[in-house]
Order: structure tokens, then C-alpha cells, then sequence
């Protein structure tokens, strides 16, 4: 069942790949084969391996109760959190908070959650920044850091 | 002695500090690495792409530590497999038919440095196949024009369709995706835009970190939510059982047999350790046969043979990655693409041109192997003892590494919410019976595929038999029809 919707939606999608390549304004062109056609050929393999998936889908082995799904969206949330919070909060803040969700989320008591994250962060902080020199956010808290 | 002389300009690039230090970290980490389960070579690979990038290293010591993690890992990915039955990746699934069933029979230590040492014979003997085949696999591949690259890439998807995963069409699939994704961007023909909807990040195509991290990265932490709810894995103890002189002779046909045909299936383009110990263990099964043989039961012929395979094939697939700038496995399409990120284009001139890098890090591998040997027997404890590290502190490490890595690339959270919908869907595949290693691959030879292909019919003003206009080409186009119909034919022969 799955794989019927998902070959569906890639159907459409191979679709719009086609019509898209189709109407590419190429103003000039030296080569014979130019832009379009690479995509149209793709988008015409995948429709065509599409069309075979929804006649012979596989049978469907994944059954997701409710708890994992909520276990994965909140892990899906904390994640975008992370990319909202990285560049703003900086590195130190927005480490300590999702890691300590994540180490929760696996199964760690809040407090020792909390605790680890504070202490990866801070020591990652310090290896990633001042001793890879790489390019971590400091944040708008600690900005002089 | 050509071979003597480049292998010497290896060897003197190994050896400097900083990649001797890199060899050492890399085969560590991997190591690491491939002991936790879940976490492979491609993952681990991939999480340190992007930090070996930023810090700066130069292109032949990031390709050697990543080469280090890459066969690191592949050593390390029996440790699960032999003691808690999970393989670390999906090359040491064979490892736990006999490794396992060795160490509830309290023989958990034999079975480990058995195991490593089927892996250290297995890759060197990959190793000295690769110093012999490649600089003559390249002499070859000098000749090769668009039209025989075409053909090239067509045979490596046609063996990654027929012999990855149940369903060859989904691995198609894959590649589509993958070649469809390389089309994103600006066009190096005619300058136009494609399938940027506007977005200005992707004006200069998607960006194959991001792409990679996501998939493989952030698809990993989703798959480790969903089964941490049935998550009890038990230990099983070492004990104080060692290998012992005889095990090794017992084993040193399993292990020649097993490396020569791990070298050969890693060399071929897209296939990678999970066939080549599959296909190692099922031919000493049959050799063994009335032998006295309790394959499955604990027998260390069925723990050598897709050890040494496994190990042999990592070597192998690096032949075709460094030679024809073609991937032998879905961890060497990620090291293809590292070498791109840093402007080298791996290929037929690679080894005249910069031997530096091709031989360095042959070199390298060599003292990665000794290395990695050394670890293995007296650190088994160590690595042991992390296996026992809690998901809890391992996930937020793998989080943090890889929105560190990604946002130092360029510094823009784009990136990151990019990789994160790249994650979900990644996800969705994986759980639908997807490889991700197909995706990979034809993000890596999308922009080539198409280029030689635009290329060749550039020169024959539009006319497509030029793609068959000479005896290799012939010889690529007939290996790609007996790769894609081999397999149906011999399922006929069978019944």
C-alpha cells in the first residue's frame, strides 16, 4: 500500500520533471542534445519504473504504531528547533537544550539529560571552535566569546 | 618497477606526521565507528566529510583519514555482529551466522581476533591486487572516450540494479533520483537554470554534503527513534579464549578464496562488502559440504570467509573510485564526491598526474591495515566496552556533529533545513525498502553521466550510433545486457 502512494506521488512528480524540462527557455544552444533532454529521459525512466511499482508493489513489511510516529515528529520538531535556534542562540545554548531532548527522548532522567548536554556542548564547543577552528556559531548571548 | 617507484612516492606521502597521525585517528574512529551498531561505514563517512572539509586538510589527507574510517569500520563492524548479533552494517550481516553462535559458546575472544585476522589478510591481499590491477586498469582507461564512459556508468547501474537489495526497480528508482538531483542547478552547456524553484541556495546545484548527511545522517538518528522503542541488547561475554596458530591454517584457503572474490566483487562498479560476503560465505558453505562442516552453528570457516571478503571488497571498490572516477560502493561514491569537493577529478590521469594522492593513499591503506591489526588484538577490550555506550549519549553526539559540520560549510541555516527534509525523506525510503547507496551514486555521476553523454553526441552532430563506435564500446554495451539478464538466466537454469 505504501509503495503504491509513494510510487504515485513520484509519478507526479516525474511528471512536473518533464513538463518543467520541457518549457526550459534556452535561449542558445551549440550541442544537439542541449538541457532538456537528460531530464526528459530520467523523468520517463522514473514514471515508467512507477507504473511498474503500483501494478507490482512490494508488500508492505513497515507498520508504525502510533508511539513510534510521535517518537519521530517530535525528533523531526527538535531538529528544525536546532536549525531555528543554531545561528541565533549560538552553538553552546542550542547544543545544551536539543541534546539534552534527545538524550530524553532515548531514555536519560531530565536532570542527568540536562547535565550531559551541558557538558557535550561545552566541551565540544572548545574542540570543534578553538581546536578545529571551525566555523561554530557563538550566538548573539556570547558574542565576544 | 614503475610500481616500485610510485608505491615509494606513497609511501613517502603516508609518512609524514600529520597523515601518519590521520591514518592512526581514521582506522580509530572507524573502528569506533563500526563497532556501534547501526552506525556503518557510509554513515560514519559521512558524518566526517564535512569536518574534514573545514578544517582544512589538504585533499590527500582528508582522503586518507576518510579512507581510514572507511576500512576502520569495515574491521570494526564484526565486533557487534560477533558478540550482541547485530551487525554493525549491512557488510558484517554474514559475520553473525557464525561469529555469534562462536561466542555463546564462550568463544567470543577467538572469534574476535580470528575475525581480525581474516580482515587484516583479506585487505592486504585486496591491497597487493590493487597495486598491480589499478596503474594497469588506468592504462586502459586512458583510451576511453564519452562514448565508453556512457556505456561505463550504464554497466555500474545495471549491476547495482540486478544485484542490490530484492527489487531491482527500486533501485532504479534510487539512481533516478540520484541523476535527478545532479541535474539541479545552473547548466554548465547553456547557463540556464534548472529545477531551482527560484531558490538562490540552489543555484549551484544541491549540495552534495547536505545531501549526503541528510540521507544517511539524519535518516539514521529517525531509524534509531523508531526501533530504541524494542531496543534490549544483551552482551555476550568475551571470555578468555584466544585464536590460536592451528585456526589460521585451518582457514588460509577460506581466506585466499575469500579475498580474491572480494576483490573482484568490489571492483565491479555499485556493488559493495554486503554482496562480496555473502557471495564468500555461500561458496565456502558449498565447498565445505559433507567436510565435517556446522556452518551457522559456530564454524570459523563461515566466520574467516566474509571477514576476509568483506575487507577485500572495501579495497577492491576503491580500484574503479580511483581509476575510472566510477564508485565501486556507496561509501567510495562518498569519497568520490570528497575528492570533487576538492577539485580533483579521479580518473585515468589521476594516478600519472597526481600520484601523490592516488599513491599516497594506497600507501597509507597499508599502514592503516598493520595499524588497525595491532589495534584489533590487544584493544578488543577497549572497542568491546564501547559497545556498551547508551543510545542516549551517542544520538546527541551524531546530532551535534552533523549540524556542525554542515553550517561550517557556508554558515547558512539553509543548509540545515534542507538536510532535515532530505532526512525525512531519506526515511521514508529506507522504510519502504530503498537503498540509499543507488541515490548516492547517481547524485556522484549525474553531472558526468550527462556531460559524456551531451559530449559524445556533440561530436557525432546528433547521432546516437556513435555510442557504439568501437570494440570497447561493444564489449561495455554487451557486459551491461549480460549484467542486466545474468541473473533471470541463471534463475531458469535452476528450476
Amino acid at each position: 500500500m505504501f509503495d503504491r502512494i509513494f510510487a504515485g506521488a513520484l509519478l507526479v512528480l516525474s511528471g512536473l520533471i518533464a513538463w518543467t524540462a520541457f518549457h526550459f527557455d534556452v535561449p542558445f544552444q551549440y550541442e544537439p542534445l542541449g538541457p532538456k533532454a537528460f531530464p526528459i529521459i530520467l523523468s520517463i525512466v522514473l514514471a515508467t519504473s512507477c507504473v511498474w511499482m503500483i501494478v507490482k508493489p512490494d508488500k508492505n513489511s513497515w507498520y508504525p504504531t502510533k508511539e513510534i510516529l510521535i517518537k519521530i515528529v517530535i525528533g523531526l520538531m527538535i531538529m528544525v528547533l536546532y536549525a531555528t535556534l543554531f545561528d541565533e542562540m549560538g552553538f553552546i545554548i542550542s547544543t545544551t537544550i536539543v541534546g539534552a531532548i534527545f538524550s530524553w527522548l532515548f531514555g536519560e532522567k531530565p536532570l542527568r539529560a540536562f547535565l550531559y548536554a551541558l557538558a557535550l556542548s561545552l566541551i565540544s564547543y572548545f574542540l570543534l571552535a578553538d581546536l578545529m577552528e571551525l566555523n561554530v556559531p557563538t550566538g548573539l548571548l556570547f558574542g565576544d566569546l | 618497477m614503475d610500481v616500485l617507484h610510485y608505491l615509494s612516492i606513497g609511501f613517502s606521502v603516508a609518512l609524514t606526521p600529520l597523515n601518519l597521525g590521520l591514518v592512526l585517528a581514521g582506522c580509530f574512529i572507524g573502528t569506533l565507528i563500526g563497532s556501534l551498531p547501526g552506525i556503518g561505514p557510509i554513515n560514519g563517512v559521512a558524518i566526517l566529510l564535512p569536518l574534514a572539509y573545514s578544517i582544512g586538510l589538504p585533499p590527500e589527507s582528508a582522503l586518507i583519514l576518510l579512507a581510514g574510517v572507511y576500512y576502520g569500520a569495515e574491521y570494526g563492524g564484526r565486533i557487534s555482529s560477533i558478540l550482541l548479533n547485530v551487525p554493525g552494517d549491512a557488510g558484517a550481516i554474514m559475520t553473525t551466522l557464525d561469529g555469534y553462535p562462536m561466542a555463546k559458546h564462550g568463544e567470543g575472544g577467538r572469534a574476535l581476533a580470528l575475525s581480525a585476522v581474516s580482515s587484516f589478510f583479506g585487505s592486504m591481499g585486496a591491497l597487493l591486487l590493487m597495486v598491480i590491477f589499478a596503474p594497469l586498469l588506468s592504462k586502459l582507461a586512458i583510451q576511453f572516450g564519452p562514448s565508453e564512459y556512457v556505456w561505463l556508468m550504464l554497466f555500474a547501474f545495471t549491476c547495482l540494479a540486478t544485484m542490490v537489495g530484492k527489487r531491482p526497480i527500486k533501485t532504479v528508482v534510487g539512481v533516478v533520483i540520484g541523476l535527478l538531483f545532479a541535474t539541479i542547478g545552473i547548466d554548465s552547456g547553456t547557463g540556464i537554470l534548472r529545477f531551482t524553484m527560484g531558490i538562490p541556495n540552489l543555484f549551484d546545484g544541491v549540495d552534495f554534503l547536505v545531501v549526503v548527511i541528510g540521507m544517511f545522517a539524519i535518516s539514521e538518528v529517525l531509524i534509531l527513534l523508531e526501533s530504541w522503542a524494542r531496543n534490549d541488547l544483551k552482551l555476550t561475554p568475551v571470555g578468555k579464549s584466544f585464536i590460536s596458530f592451528s585456526d589460521i591454517i585451518a582457514v588460509k584457503w577460506v581466506i585466499f578464496r575469500s579475498t580474491l572474490s572480494g576483490f573482484l566483487i568490489g571492483v565491479l562498479p555499485g556493488t559493495g562488502a554486503s554482496i562480496a560476503s555473502a557471495v564468500a560465505y555461500g561458496t565456502e558453505k558449498r565447498f565445505a559440504e559433507g567436510k565435517d562442516e556446522h556452518f551457522g552453528t559456530g564454524d570459523i570457516r563461515g566466520l574467516a570467509a566474509p571477514e576476509a571478503a568483506n575487507n577485500a571488497s572495501a579495497a577492491g571498490s576503491m580500484v574503479p573510485m580511483l581509476t575510472l572516477g566510477i564508485p565501486g560502493s556507496g561509501t567510495t561514491a562518498i569519497l568520490l564526491g570528497a575528492l570533487l569537493m576538492f577539485n580533483i577529478t579521479p580518473g585515468p590521469l589521476l594516478f600519472e598526474q597526481q600520484p601523490n594522492i592516488a599513491w599516497g593513499l594506497i600507501a597509507s591503506m597499508f599502514i592503516g591495515n598493520i595499524a588497525l591489526l595491532v589495534m584489533n588484538l590487544p584493544l578488543i577490550g577497549l572497542f568491546v566496552r564501547l559497545l556498551s555506550i547508551k543510545q542516549s549519549y551517542l544520538v546527541p553526539i551524531i546530532v551535534m556533529l552533523t549540524f556542525v559540520g554542515i553550517y561550517s560549510i557556508h554558515g547558512d541555516t539553509f543548509d540545515l533545513f534542507f538536510m532535515i527534509v532530505l532526512g525525512l525523506f531519506a526515511f521514508i525510503l529506507r522504510k519502504l525498502g530503498f537503498s540509499l547507496a543507488p541515490i548516492i551514486l547517481g547524485l556522484v555521476l549525474g553531472e558526468v553521466l550527462e556531460e559524456n553523454l551531451r559530449r559524445a553526441l556533440s561530436i557525432s552532430g546528433g547521432d546516437w550510433s556513435i555510442l557504439l563506435n568501437s570494440i570497447m564500446t561493444y564489449v561495455l554495451a554487451f557486459a551491461t545486457v549480460a549484467a542486466l539478464t545474468a541473473p533471470r538466466i541463471l534463475k531458469a537454469f535452476k528450476h
